[in-house]
């Protein structure tokens, strides 16, 4: 047999080797790629006559190329990254024929979901009718009792949907779930396609495959007519921990929504606010990726309150428009399937296009009965993905349940309206790349829809993956990338792909100003602090282990040296000599100290994380390159100094690298004052902190130090080309306290801080105290010559400039107070209040 | 009998919180054999914005929102209302529970009620367990009238429950105050739903007042009433009729209905987040007093005797 290793690119036997491994199809059941006759489906051949062309490296190259684009949108969308990706990159290609078939179903499904989840909330027609059993609705938790029977109700619940779907061994397509709750898994779609169209470019410019903006710029025009002209939009996401928190914030930056948390949000006047610098600015629609289960925390006492607050009664008043509406979960994941039939005709007037793969609501006795006699053919799960009530039961098909309840049969008795049995279907098959050539798998894909502003959309393509052994759709996640060619009749995508970028340009210039979340000019206050600080660290680790390298005698001394250290770690006490210093640098670069690089590291990421959004991608990779650097995690090669050296300057470069990259890709807008601010501040506060070393007290190695604090404060070169001397007290503390035009300077912090300080929103005619405090400071410092600050007195100690670093270090504590009390106090999260006392009832009744 | 009602709720916060929303179901709404007359709910600080609705249960919802700093909160609820005796009801004469059950579930023939189907299944906190299931079992045997039925259980919770203020607390399921036996209105009322709901009869909770007659000779305590809950079982002939499991009884003129729903978390009276306050400290006191039927409404002072205080963290 022929291997793909063994033939070159562009010769006949290349095709056959490429499916030498692939085989006939097996009978009865639909493959993808070949016809029952074993012939390549003329819809492939493009795809195939390129894997021919390129060759088992070209196909590597082209995998490695997307594997790296995954990576890299991961990187800048996700805290942890995205999972690697199970799946190979080879697309799956569908024909118009094909994908009409399904679109058909699936517009006519997206109505049906929305038409079920309205009615429940509204007229009740199909509970009226007895078409759907009231334990289906009322039996689990996701009906939102506070969502039903409002006066005005919105006319639509669904204005998202999203469905696992597979094709059947006939070829025929099969709903496997609905996705209707919180769906916005658009992110994974669009990141999925934008990789693979760039590391497939060839073939997929070739064939013509459709475009996906179209769709979403359909998607858009729906959303801004809901809006109106000057409305605002935005995406609510649970945060980092949420697993979809990826797609959540790829789809706001596409969709130019705020990314905004429950804690962003207030509800005031029966509309929903998000907090910003600003103040208040009203949201008009939001595009709900938190589940309605933990959405508004008003209405659900007791608990933890994490979602917004009253969320709901900004939509019952109609201001808020939510996409999805709260309640939605009612008829998510297997609810709609038992009935989809009957409701179809009932609310639509249609036979259903779509069929469900068998499907059994176990809320009646019949249904329990039967299912509990064929065991082994039917699959038990609950009804809603999220009912939490019965953790233990996700996976009961073992037979028996952990806890009360005993066996199965009592657990359905009990709770049956909360579970159905499904069966998995055979399922067609498809290409999968391996090592060495093709092979064939069964397959199912995500495919996603929307509302446009005269019905639905479905946007052409889909996330595949292979179909689990276990029949459970898994969480959607990078995937094949599905490809739709296009039909006969031509489409024009051009003109629809230039509105959309007229769109986004409008969309911008609103976005400038005031806009801030004051969450998020938090965390980037915090970010440029922390920045700050791992550089004098690193800084101050360098400049000793350069001179221990070095050996001169008087700078290598291990007493000066920890001396140096101490402005970052205190070295321990009860040691001397070398031992004491090695031992302290030890500390400096071991992982578990608190006030060690790996540690600080740390911190520096979580806090990029969290302001990753507002950072550009490039600022964030740099981030991500310094805090993942797995040398800093080597414990034992960090003992060689040359190694550590190297390190520490890598470590350096990518700070400047994220630095100059923040200065330069940022707007000058709030986000990067607060930047800014929590820069400057910080390094005020570390120049201060070696200052004081030299205002302490003057002792015999005094020019050694000099030099250090130059060294420190990368301004050697700078006193070199000024003073071509020795170094001289006066000298160093004008260049590094008072010159204003050097950027290491505490001078030209302060003043960097005033000028930004001064462009902060305020509300009064008169200066914030933040500001006035920094501007006093600034002032001072201007009217200190240099020689006073190198005076000393008759203790060697120098007393003008030890009140005015104490004085200093004092204001800018102060400042950051004052900053973060005016700017980030209101993102406090709400508490519940005390439940209500039960009272005593000890009262006898007259009767 | 015209009854005069005043509900106080008071907060106060370690630190002045510089937000809070609350939701409030402080007032009643006339029901068959109740007719609200007044009712009013005061608020200090007062609220930048009330919103008022009314939720699917029928009950009337506020939503009040304050934003300017403040270190305590009071709501008083006063209301006056007329209550009628209810006409005699023969227990015996209901329809059978199965009836109900299908009225609710739409089973076979039966068209389903709308109005009962959220009433009939278990809720987080009336889930059954299996020791439920099987104290109900002894009541509800095939073909029992409903009421019959429901005032039985009703007794045998009141007989074999211990009415005990600190054995349970405001989150306590069903399952677990049964398994104590002991428990306040608020147990009482769950396990009762939990047990009627685990054979799918629709039930309702209800949250309310109680009036309380003081002993002979004695002066009636101010703030001594409760604030109660009971619960209401449906029958096609005779409507929504309530059982109270911790008196053992059928309320009467001396009940007050304040809110109905699926349970406590539905009709919770007071409750609400609140930013920055840190501890909290809450009193509460209820008075319930007979009020003359002709003269304007005289509320009770404000002074409270009887205050349960609790703390969290």
């Amino acid at each position: 047999m022929l291997t793909l290793s063994d033939v070159d690119p562009g010769t006949a036997e290349i095709r056959e080797a490429l499916l030498a491994g692939y085989g006939r199809p097996v009978s009865g059941v639909h493959d993808e790629l070949l016809s029952s006759d074993g012939a390549l489906r003329p819809h492939w051949r493009g795809l195939i006559d390129w894997l021919a062309e390129i060759g088992r490296t070209g196909y590597d190259d082209a995998n490695a190329a997307l594997l790296r684009l995954r990576t890299e949108s991961g990187i800048a969308f996700a805290a942890h990254g995205t999972p690697d990706a199970e799946e190979d990159a080879l697309p799956v290609i569908l024909t118009d024929k094909d994908w009409r078939e399904l679109e058909e179903g699936i517009l006519q499904r997206a109505r049906l979901a929305d038409a079920a989840v309205t009615d429940v909330y509204t007229d009740r027609r199909t509970l009226g009718a007895g078409l759907l059993p009231p334990g289906l609705v009322y039996g689990g938790p996701a009906f939102a009792a506070h969502c039903a029977g409002w006066s005005r109700p919105p006319r639509n619940w669904v204005h998202i949907y999203e469905a696992d779907v597979a094709r059947t061994a006939d070829g025929r397509w099969v709903i496997l779930g609905d996705r209707v709750d919180t769906p916005l898994g658009d992110g994974w779609l669009l990141s999925n396609r934008i990789a693979t169209s760039q590391a497939f470019a060839d073939p997929f410019i070739e064939m013509g495959v459709r475009r996906l903006a179209s769709h979403y710029t359909r998607f858009q025009d729906h959303l801004g007519h809901m809006m109106g002209w000057d409305g605002r939009l935005a995406l609510l996401t649970s945060g980092e921990k949420d697993p979809r928190f990826f797609s959540h914030a790829y789809f706001a930056r596409y969709m130019d929504a705020a990314l905004v948390e429950p804690a962003d949000l207030t509800v005031r006047d029966g509309s929903a606010f998000v907090k910003t610098l600003g103040g208040l600015r009203r949201i008009d629609v939001l595009l709900r990726g938190v589940a309605d289960s933990s959405v508004d925390a008003l209405h659900r006492p007791g608990r933890a309150a994490f979602g917004a607050p009253a969320l709901s009664l900004a939509a019952r008043s109609g201001s808020l428009k939510i996409v999805n509406g709260i309640g939605s979960a009612v008829m998510a994941h297997r609810a709609l399937a038992p009935y989809a039939h009957r409701l179809a005709q009932f609310l639509l007037g249609e036979d259903l296009h779509l069929r469900d793969a068998p499907c059994l609501w176990l809320g009646g006795e019949r249904a329990r009965k039967q299912v509990l006699e064929e065991r082994e053919a039917w699959r038990i799960v609950p009804l809603n993905s999220r009912d939490t009530l019965l953790a233990s039961a996700a996976d009961m098909s073992g037979g028996t349940v952990d806890g009360d309840g005993g066996d199965i049969e009592t657990l359905l008795g009990r709770f049956g309206e909360r579970f159905c049995a499904v069966q998995s279907p055979d399922v067609a098959e498809t290409a999968f790349w391996t090592g060495d050539g093709l092979s064939r798998a069964p397959w199912m894909m995500r495919v996603f829809a929307s509302r446009t502003q005269d019905g639905w959309s479905v946007a052409p393509g889909g996330v595949a993956t292979r179909m689990p052994a276990s029949g459970v759709p898994s969480a959607l996640g990078f995937g094949k990338d599905v490809w739709v060619l296009p039909g006969a009749e031509p489409s024009t995508p051009a003109q629809i792909t230039t509105r959309l970028d007229d769109r986004y340009a409008q969309a911008h210039l609103r976005r400038t100003g005031r806009d801030l979340l004051s969450r998020v000019a938090d965390e980037l206050f915090w970010l440029g602090r922390n920045a700050e600080r791992t550089e004098s660290v690193l800084r101050v680790l360098g400049v000793c282990v350069q001179r221990h390298l070095d050996g001169n005698r008087t700078d290598s001394d291990p007493d000066l040296l920890c001396d140096i250290i101490e402005i970052h770690a205190q070295p321990d006490e009860s040691l001397t000599g070398a031992a004491r210093y090695r031992d302290a640098i030890h500390r400096l670069t071991r992982g578990d100290d608190v006030a060690s690089v790996p540690s600080i590291l740390r911190i520096l990421r979580s806090g990029g994380m969290r302001a990753r959004t507002s950072i550009s991608a490039e600022s964030w990779r740099y981030i991500e390159r310094l805090c993942s650097d797995r040398r800093w995690q080597a414990r034992g090669a960090l003992r060689q100094n040359a190694g550590l050296v190297r390190l520490i300057e890598d470590s350096l470069q990518a700070l400047a690298a994220f630095a100059g990259s923040a200065q330069e890709n940022l707007t000058r807008n709030f986000a990067w004052r607060f930047l800014e601010i929590g820069r400057r501040l910080e390094r005020g506060v570390q120049i201060a902190a070696v200052a004081e070393q030299m205002a302490a007290g003057v002792n015999t190695h005094e020019e050694s130090r000099l030099r250090a604090w130059l060294t420190l404060s990368d301004s050697s070169s700078a006193y070199r080309s000024r003073y071509m001397m020795t170094v001289q007290p006066a000298a160093v503390l004008d260049l590094l306290i008072l010159d204003e035009t050097n950027p290491r300077s505490l001078a030209y912090q302060v003043d960097r801080l005033e000028k930004v300080l001064h462009e902060l929103p305020t509300d009064v005619p008169y200066r914030r105290p933040e500001h006035r405090r920094a501007l006093k400071l600034l002032t001072e410092l201007r009217l200190f010559d240099a020689d006073a600050l190198a005076a000393t007195d008759d203790d060697t100690v120098r007393p003008e400039l030890t009140d005015l670093l104490t004085r200093c270090q004092s204001d800018l504590a102060e400042i950051s107070d004052l900053i973060s009390r005016a700017f980030f106090a209101h993102a406090d999260a709400p508490e519940a209040l005390v439940s209500q006392a039960r009272l005593p009832n000890d009262a006898e009744v007259s009767s | 009998m015209r009854l005069d009602v005043r509900h106080r709720t008071h907060y106060r916060y370690a630190n002045p919180a510089a937000f809070s929303q609350h939701l409030l179901r402080l007032s009643p709404v006339t029901v068959p054999g109740q007719r609200v007359i007044l009712s009013s709910v005061n608020i200090l600080p007062e609220p930048e914005a009330i919103d008022t609705h009314e939720d699917m249960f029928g009950n009337r919802v506020h939503v009040a929102t304050i934003s300017r700093p403040h270190d305590e909160l009071e709501i008083i609820a006063t209301s006056r209302i007329d209550r009628a005796e209810r006409t005699a009801l023969i227990f015996e004469a209901s329809v059978p529970w199965e009836a109900t059950r299908a009225a609710a579930l739409g089973l076979a023939e039966a068209t389903p009620v709308a109005e009962l189907s959220p009433y009939a299944f278990p809720s987080a906190m009336s889930a059954p367990d299996v020791a439920i299931e099987a104290y109900v079992a002894e009541t509800f045997e095939p073909g029992r009238p409903i009421l019959a039925g429901a005032q039985e259980l009703m007794s045998r919770i009141y007989n074999d429950f211990k009415y005990d203020t600190d054995a349970t607390g405001a989150e306590t399921l069903a399952s677990e105050s049964f398994q104590l036996k002991r428990g306040v209105c608020q147990d009482f009322a769950h396990v009762m739903l939990a047990a009627l709901r685990s054979l799918r009869i629709p039930a309702r909770y209800i949250s309310g007042y109680l009036r309380t007659v003081p002993p002979e000779g004695q002066e009636r305590l101010q703030g001594a009433d409760a604030s109660h809950a009971w619960v209401s079982v449906w029958d096609p002939a005779f409507g929504w009729v309530d059982f109270d499991p911790t008196n053992d009884c059928v309320p009467g003129v001396d009940h007050v209905t304040l809110a109905s729903g699926r349970d406590y978390s539905d009709v919770a009276p007071v409750s609400g987040i609140v930013v920055g306050a840190g501890r909290q400290l809450l009193s509460v006191g209820v008075d319930v007093v007979a009020a003359p039927e002709s003269e304007p409404p005289v509320l009770p002072g404000t002074a409270t005797i009887r205050q349960i205080q609790q703390q969290m963290q």
